[in-house]
């Protein structure tokens, strides 16, 4: 019972502090223009070369065009294959990739266990069971094989080692070791079975039975689960607002426009505290 | 130093780093004797400056403290900027790409590929971009968070934090230009630049340091007198009358250039710098302009006549006074729009970085002139003949033109239709490499700096130049490097010199507006000098 109050838990603290950040970031005040070309969400071949609506003459006179199609698109290229690691550093992206295609496909594994603990008992279709037996196994291969190629990278390339920290290696090595354990219980159920019996437990508030890897797993996984928003781990939560809010936010302030409102209102702040140089209280002089 | 690390900004030593063997650079500059050796700096400056970093001196205001006490005065005024960076009181308008920027790094290296100074340097380490950033995470860990007060070392707060770590801090925050290539190439968005721009905010706003040329000589001046330049209204009036004579013995055209007209559809703004040293290009904007017949003015108000915002590159405050001037005179004025003349960063200042300061009536559509001038020579306003310019040319691209702005096609359109001999650099466009004059470096001429940016920071861009023009190098036949920015311009000047390429090879360089006017069939003398 414990052992599934702490799973409630670690899920609930992983949820609510990524989306408290998230919101920690929304609501950041509005910043000055900081874009950086290319902004896929420019319409047509601009969106490629770099383009943008200032290449227009009297731009400003023009309707605004927006592709949110190609930001989804650029997102996703982003989001599921690391596009600018793959572009800029391939050697890196290698053990990077595999290691976050590993998480990806573990994502889905869990996914498909829930699917599974609801329909095992009106019998569980075949293609879900294998579904789950390649997702899981995929994922907890390359999840484990790309952690730990990065710990080695990190720590035999002179470069890589003078800027990685500690906890970077103790972050790595905290996900290695989760998989390994989920790997050593998924030796004695290679079907997964003991997955969507904890599954069915979740949703049915229902304690199950755990042997002693399986405890040391689900202790690892939960702790991980609460550890990672509160580290740098959590940048699938920033690489949103990098992207989004900074280097693609080209919003032109225009007469009228819907974001008048928003610099009005930001140019209404008057600071409480101020700079101290000399200049700064004492204009030209 | 041997295997240097950020942790090692707080060692006495004196010098972190000696330039030695740098980026090699394409034939002709292959063989010795092309390039003088780096010196070494003068004891006079090891005394008075900050010359533990790499030698260099950027910042001349930054004095070496004679006492304990001045030292912890320093290093206590940079930590409480460092504080104020943080604030959502008094840094709003960068406050989230801040935190987004301090916060997420992977450590991936992806961006030292992406920098020039750090590959022109022959990949020294202090160069990398995330090497400055990480100095500056390691500050913020041991000194704002309480994980580094209390892990210390395990979550990477292993910094001294003395007057030697913050001098360094500020000047490795003038080797870079800003151009935020690397922010393009890094996977999560993050932004060294920035950070390498907020240092500079913390030195200028909190400490009251900045190089003269940027703040006492540049946003102050310009503040008091209306120019970075020095230049006040009679003065320029003065130089337009000679500027209309000077049109008149070079084209034969007799122009009256429009100064202070109330309600023109056009304010037309130039960097001053232009009227003082390539008195040509603004020259040239009157010809085309008078040309198609377009309703435009200058303006001889207190900073009208200036469209230069140093305050972009090291300081909020500054930058948002000049522009607030800047827009409240083209209001006065009553115009349309204001048009952007050739200069990379007062784009950016007036079409984007201030673009939220001001709403409602004293919002004036700001536009570059590259679109207006494509329209021009796209619609045959203009007779042209581009057998004038049939010489190889090629097109520089300043960063703030490009990558933080957009602009891309119009320049190439009207390069691609006025000059037969066009060629690409490699590479161009919102990948180009800055010309190593960026974020005031092009103005910065204290002690040594100018050597480190004609032969660091400018390398890329000279390598650039060379490969553009490879198989045409026979001095017999003259080379254009089209720069349409004034501080390219001056960084671009500064290399052809240094190497004496244009005496050697005869290789140019210029703005956009000359080749266009140069092109005029109506136009007997060629308008380049280097032509006649």
């Amino acid at each position: 019972m414990i052992l599934l109050v702490y799973i409630y838990f670690s899920l609930f603290i992983f949820v609510f502090v990524s989306l408290w950040k998230a919101l920690k970031y929304a609501k950041m005040p509005m910043h000055s223009r900081w874009e950086l070309y290319p902004v896929p969400k420019e319409t047509g071949e601009r969106a490629k070369y770099g383009g943008s609506y200032f290449e227009d003459y009297q731009w400003w006179a023009k309707p605004r065009e927006v592709s949110h199609v190609g930001e989804l698109k650029e997102m996703l290229k982003e989001m599921l294959f690391i596009k600018n690691l793959f572009v800029n550093q391939r050697p890196f992206w290698w053990l990077s990739y595999t290691m976050h295609l590993g998480i990806y496909f573990l994502g889905v594994w869990t996914i498909l266990l829930g699917v599974g603990a609801l329909t095992e008992p009106s019998g569980l279709p075949s293609f879900i069971y294998y579904a789950t037996l390649i997702s899981g196994s995929v994922g907890a291969l390359l999840t484990a094989l790309g952690s730990i190629a990065l710990i080695l990278r990190r720590f035999t390339d002179t470069t890589l080692r003078k800027y990685t920290t500690p906890q970077e290696y103790f972050n790595l090595l905290f996900i290695f070791a989760v998989v390994i354990t989920g790997m050593m219980v998924w030796v004695g159920d290679p079907g997964f079975n003991y997955g969507r019996m904890i599954m069915k437990g979740l949703f049915t508030f229902t304690p199950f039975t755990h042997g002693g890897v399986l405890t040391v797993h689900i202790i690892l996984l939960g702790a991980l689960l609460v550890y990672i928003p509160f580290t740098k781990m959590s940048h699938y939560v920033g690489k949103y607002f990098t992207f989004h809010k900074v280097l693609w936010e080209n919003e032109p302030n225009l007469r009228g426009a819907k974001i008048e409102a928003s610099v009005r209102k930001a140019l209404s702040y008057q600071p409480k505290t101020s700079w101290s140089a000399p200049h700064i209280n004492n204009k030209g002089n | 130093m041997k295997n240097l690390k950020p942790q090692d900004m707080g060692k006495r030593t004196e010098q972190l780093v000696q330039l030695g063997k740098l980026m090699d650079l394409p034939a002709p500059y292959d063989q010795p004797g092309m390039e003088p050796p780096l010196t070494v700096p003068k004891d006079a400056w090891k005394e008075k400056h900050c010359t533990t970093l790499d030698g260099y001196v950027g910042i001349d205001t930054l004095i070496r403290p004679q006492t304990k006490a001045e030292e912890e005065q320093v290093v206590n005024s940079f930590l409480s900027g460092l504080a104020k960076i943080f604030s959502d009181d008094v840094n709003r308008n960068f406050l989230q790409p801040l935190v987004l920027s301090i916060k997420y790094c992977a450590k991936c290296n992806t961006c030292s590929e992406a920098c020039h100074i750090f590959k022109a340097s022959g990949g020294q380490e202090i160069y990398r971009p995330i090497f400055r950033s990480e100095v500056l995470r390691k500050i913020v860990k041991k000194h704002l968070t309480k994980s580094g007060k209390m892990l210390g070392s395990l979550v990477g707060a292993d910094i001294d934090i003395n007057w030697e770590t913050i001098a360094r801090l500020g000047e490795l925050a003038y080797r870079c230009n800003l151009c935020r290539r690397c922010a393009q190439a890094c996977p999560l968005g993050l932004d060294n630049g920035l950070l390498a721009r907020e240092i500079r905010k913390i030195f200028s706003q909190e400490m009251g340091i900045a190089p003269k040329p940027l703040h006492e000589k540049g946003t102050m001046l310009q503040l008091k007198t209306g120019s970075s330049t020095g230049l006040t209204k009679p003065a320029f009036l003065d130089m337009l009358e000679f500027m209309e004579d000077d049109i008149f013995a070079k084209t034969g055209k007799k122009i009256k250039i429009p100064v202070d007209k109330k309600g023109a559809d056009i304010l037309l703004t130039h960097n001053a710098g232009e009227f003082m040293t390539w008195p040509d290009n603004p020259a040239a904007f009157a010809v085309l302009f008078t040309e198609a017949g377009l309703d435009w003015t200058l303006s001889s108000d207190m900073i009208g006549y200036d469209n230069v915002n140093y305050g972009l590159w090291y300081d909020d405050v500054q930058a948002r006074r000049v522009a607030q001037e800047q827009f409240k005179v083209a209001k006065q004025l009553g115009v349309r729009r204001i048009i952007i003349g050739e200069c990379g960063h007062a784009h950016k200042a007036s079409a984007v970085s201030m673009d939220r300061i001001t709403v409602g009536e004293d919002k004036i559509p700001v536009e570059s002139f590259l679109p207006l001038l494509w329209e021009m020579v796209n619609r045959k306003v203009l007779k042209l003949d581009p057998q004038k310019n049939n010489f190889p040319v090629t097109l520089h691209d300043p960063c703030n033109v490009v990558r933080m702005m957009g602009v891309v096609k119009p320049q190439r359109q009207i390069l691609q239709a006025i000059c037969p001999q066009f060629r690409e650099m490699t590479p161009h466009g919102v990948n180009n490499y800055c010309c190593g004059g960026g974020s005031g470096f092009a103005i910065m001429q204290s002690m040594n700096f100018p050597e480190f940016r004609k032969q660091v920071g400018s390398r890329m861009k000279f390598r650039q130049i060379l490969q553009a023009f490879q198989g045409s190098m026979d001095p017999g036949t003259p080379k254009y490097i089209c720069a349409p920015c004034s501080n390219c311009k001056g960084a671009i000047r500064d290399i052809l010199e240094f190497y004496h390429t244009t005496e050697k090879f005869n290789i140019h360089y210029g703005g956009l507006v000359e080749l266009v006017v140069n092109a005029l069939v109506d136009i007997e003398k060629p308008f380049l000098e280097f032509l006649a």
